[in-house]
């Protein structure tokens, strides 16, 4: 079977409900080819459940897919950046931080305060280079929530979290915002993968906004990171 | 002394960045920005040196005072040792 997952096609087979439920969505029964081609065997969830003995093949299959993914989409002009992603007047607002920040909070807060605002993705959307320039993509891959959508649109800004009494956006120096993508992204391990994740990044930090965002939970603090991302 | 095998420098969005690929990239999980001067410092130690020797080098690309040149490489140093980069002979 065939998916379209930010316009990349991936063949697979699923095989377990979880992700046979998350990648409904994402089914592609076009002409275009296989950019990449990904399959576990059997020996492949026997291996995993011995080495997490917690986890069971149905989010195994989820998560190790979504790891073969991620690790592909730098062979495509792309990254994952671990954040919560929402769309506002046609333009992608990414939100990244360390686990248990606020990320999705904060996002909620958008849906709240701004009517026709969506989730394209809660936790892992894909960011890739195009021609008409650099767009976020909902993926199947998007952690607790299931929030995702398929489709891509271009970013507006990325914004770094962090938890704070009052509300507050600022531009990130360039090494900072180096910094903080690189510490929430899948790192390739390979020197080919990771240069070409660089060159993505590279592109990313000189063409899009990187802010900071110290933040409540209130409404105003959607109101404070809109303000300062819409440009 | 000398880099650790598995670390790479690079140059992304005009900001000098060194980081872990391989197994470097399992012990460590950071990476580390370089100012002009680190950038400096750090291809030379890649090359392999000794104190002297990365003094000698630094004295002779800038222009500053043997004092002020030491506690660059001191700090640089420091930053790099804590970090676990640099493989002492």
């Amino acid at each position: 079977m065939k998916y379209n997952i930010a316009d990349i096609i991936v063949d697979f087979d699923v095989q377990y409900p979880r992700l046979k439920r998350q990648i409904e969505d994402y089914k592609y029964d076009g002409d275009r080819k296989t950019n990449v081609k990904i399959r576990f065997e059997d020996q492949f969830f026997k291996g995993r459940l011995i080495d997490f003995p917690h986890l069971d093949c149905d989010t195994i299959e989820y998560m190790f897919l979504g790891a073969e993914y991620y690790t592909a989409l730098v062979h495509f002009n792309g990254m994952m950046l671990h954040s919560s992603c929402v769309v506002y007047d046609g333009k992608a607002y990414l939100f990244s931080a360390p686990s248990g920040t606020g990320k999705s909070t904060h996002t909620q807060l958008w849906l709240k305060r701004f009517p026709g605002s969506y989730i394209l993705n809660d936790d892992k959307p894909a960011i890739r280079i195009t021609e008409n320039g650099i767009y976020a993509y909902g993926t199947p891959f998007s952690g607790k929530t299931d929030l995702n959508v398929n489709t891509g649109v271009p970013i507006g800004g990325i914004c770094v979290i962090e938890r704070s009494e009052t509300n507050k956006i600022e531009t990130l120096p360039t090494d900072e915002a180096l910094f903080s993508i690189m510490n929430q992204t899948v790192r390739p391990s390979k020197e080919d993968e990771m240069d070409k994740m660089l060159d993505t990044l590279d592109k990313v930090v000189s063409n899009v906004p990187v802010y900071r965002l110290s933040c409540n939970m209130e409404l105003s603090a959607a109101e404070v990171a809109y303000n300062g991302m819409k440009g | 002394m000398k880099t650790k095998k598995g670390f790479m420098l690079r140059n992304v969005a005009g900001k000098s960045i060194v980081v872990p690929i391989g197994q470097a990239s399992v012990d460590f999980n950071g990476i580390i920005n370089l100012n002009e001067t680190g950038e400096f410092l750090w291809k030379e130690l890649a090359k392999g040196c000794t104190y002297d020797e990365l003094l000698k080098a630094l004295l002779c690309e800038y222009d500053v005072s043997e004092d002020i040149a030491r506690k660059d490489i001191d700090a640089f140093l420091e930053t790099a040792r804590n970090a676990n980069v640099i493989d002492e002979d």
